[in-house]
């Protein structure tokens, strides 16, 4: 018994370093004398270990899909992939909070510190077989993200963000918990495993509590993918909060969220039953309420956070299509479009955040003539948005087309016209923010000097995967289409 | 003799009255109670379901860990507010409207 479960610790490395680091940082943290050190060291520290993480998933990614303790946690290629994106996506929003100004000196490595802590809720999330750890793991994201929100402690937008984001929160974890309760005295167990053997049997009064249930669970993730009823506090907790938790916030619980999103659909409902009809059609109708309500209201914008935000939720509407399928192409679709979110996410944030360090401000009119005042910086983000538009040949276009084509390949014409219309929106608005970068005169003659030449090679380092992964986009999904991504 | 369906009506009514107070009431605080209240009828019904019907201790277990994290949530909850009021100087839902399109 004991021997069996050391022996499940091997393929638990990622978490254990993930909970390590979190300690340790704490503890750094603390012996920090001087209150303004810049905190270097424990900076490098922070990205070593993650790196490590890092090398470890890939480690992980080989291994054959098993249940772990007690069935309480999945170890597939699927969650590893998810993993790998998150740790990816810390990794870089830790970096940009070591330089950004939005985070006071003396938080950079509280920073840290809660941003690992998100990750481990993340992991536990991503590969969560029982109810409990997929509770304690979304609870373990959203109470730490509360704290990232309301970093700016002096700043009443910050604070506003942070409370905002506790209330919604607080409200949807407390439903999706009590649909659980219903769904334990259903089917008499917390384990999917358990839970799945007793859905066939379902009739009369327990097939409609179970229904119930179900939304009321869905209400918990849809919370934090903010898909479309779920979404208003995104806006603002995305405009209220620092840009390196914005960036952050765009990444890790979002993709956190998908991965549990998936993983319910697919432990839970098989092709072919009524209940599986129902979830289907729900999400098909939230994903296209989810990208419309987005892209449509990104358009009157003028905060570039904000624009930012509404389009993660056009995103997100996009990425939860690949559910709809309920086949592995499906999934792998979903995979290559969180890679590629990930890279054009980080840029265009990275771009952000550094305009916003030197005037003050995110709103639209730092974003003028940008292309005579830094060149490289205004290409690279011109290119991002049309990455994040879909145009070919970045690999925002690939990551559409892979979900296009498994809707189309479904006959789901309708929702594929949905989201057709959608991307057109979506490259209104994109291209009206790189039209504002290229066409429009500076405002004066200054040159962007905050972007240093550690940045320079970030960003560029970052937008080789824009470009990379639209051409040889082969070799990428070879990567996320491992042969068995799933076990029930 | 209490059944199955007195605790589930209990639960019901405390999940019910929660979601009214989030949503009528406008101290922050109050907020944060409702959210409580809506938590206890989540682990009440796995205590029950426990009880009466499964008969197995997951629920209890679980029921356990809704306690450990509702206590985690109105820590950062409460230093929040604390932080909004020492800002604004009010705890009125209605002064929180700088983010807005």
């Amino acid at each position: 018994m004991i021997d069996q479960l050391l022996g499940f610790v091997t393929y638990y490395w990622p978490e254990m370093i993930t909970i390590v680091l979190m300690m340790t940082l704490l503890v750094a943290e603390a012996t920090v004398k001087d209150e303004h050190a810049p905190r270097t060291k424990i900076h490098v520290y922070t990205q070593f270990m993650l790196g490590l993480v890092l090398v470890n998933l890939f480690l992980n990614l080989g291994e054959k899909p098993l249940h772990i303790f007690h069935n309480a946690v999945t170890i597939d290629p699927f969650s590893t992939l998810i993993k790998i994106i998150m740790t990816a996506g810390t990794m870089g929003a830790i970096f940009l909070s070591h330089s950004s100004r939005d985070i006071y000196t003396n938080l950079k490595s509280e920073f840290s510190v809660m941003a690992v802590g998100v990750l481990i809720g993340g992991m536990l999330l991503a590969s969560a077989n029982n109810m409990l750890t997929l509770y304690l793991g979304i609870e373990t994201l959203s109470i730490l993200s509360y704290v990232l929100s309301s970093f700016k402690r002096d700043e009443a937008t910050s604070t506003e963000a942070g409370m905002k984001y506790a209330l919604y929160g607080g409200l949807s974890a407390g439903v999706a918990l009590f649909g659980m309760s219903h769904l334990y005295g259903v089917f008499g167990s917390i384990q999917f495993v358990e839970m799945i053997d007793k859905i066939p049997g379902l009739a009369g009064l327990n097939l409609a509590i179970v229904i119930v249930s179900f939304l009321m669970f869905f209400v918990g993730i849809g919370y934090k993918i903010s898909a479309f009823p779920f979404h208003m506090w995104t806006p603002d907790v995305y405009q209220g909060s620092p840009i390196p938790v914005t960036a952050f916030f765009a990444i890790v619980p979002k993709m956190a969220g998908v991965a549990a999103l998936v993983r319910v659909s697919f432990v839970f409902f098989q092709e072919g039953s009524a209940l599986t009809v129902t979830w289907t059609g729900l999400i098909l109708v939230i994903a296209a309420m989810t990208m419309t309500v987005g892209n449509v209201t990104a358009i009157g914008q003028s905060s570039v956070k904000r624009l930012l935000a509404f389009s993660s939720i056009g995103h997100v509407g996009m990425m939860i299509l690949g559910v709809v399928v309920m086949n592995e192409a499906g999934v792998q679709a979903i995979l290559f479009y969180g890679i590629a979110y990930l890279f054009m996410t980080l840029i265009a944030f990275y771009i952000t955040s550094c305009l916003s360090d030197m005037y003050g401000t995110d709103s639209y009119d730092v974003f003028r003539g940008l292309v005579y005042k830094h060149p490289l910086m205004a290409i690279i983000m011109a290119g991002v948005l049309f990455s994040l538009a879909g145009m070919p040949p970045f690999s925002g276009f690939v990551a559409k087309f892979n979900i296009f084509s498994v809707i189309i390949e479904k006959k789901h014409y309708g929702i594929a016209l949905v989201a057709a219309i959608n991307s057109v929106i979506a490259l209104y608005y994109y291209v009206k923010l790189a039209k504002t970068m290229i066409f429009s005169e500076a405002d004066g003659e200054e040159r962007v000097l905050s972007f240093t030449t550690a940045n320079q090679i970030v960003i560029v380092a970052l937008f080789i995967p824009v470009l990379f992964l639209g051409i040889f986009w082969d070799s990428a999904m070879a990567l996320a289409g491992n042969a068995q991504l799933f076990i029930k | 003799m209490m059944g199955l369906t007195s605790y589930l009506v209990i639960s019901l009514f405390l999940f019910i009255t929660g979601l009214v107070v989030m949503i009528s009431r406008k101290n922050i605080v109050a907020i944060l109670l409702g959210i409580e209240l809506i938590l206890n009828a989540a682990a009440l019904n796995f205590v029950a379901y426990s009880r009466y019907v499964t008969g197995n201790l997951d629920g209890h277990i679980f029921s356990l860990f809704i306690i450990v994290v509702a206590a985690a949530e109105a820590a950062v909850g409460l230093a929040i507010i604390i932080r909004f009021f020492q800002i604004k100087e009010t705890i009125h839902i209605d002064e929180a409207t700088q983010l807005r399109n």
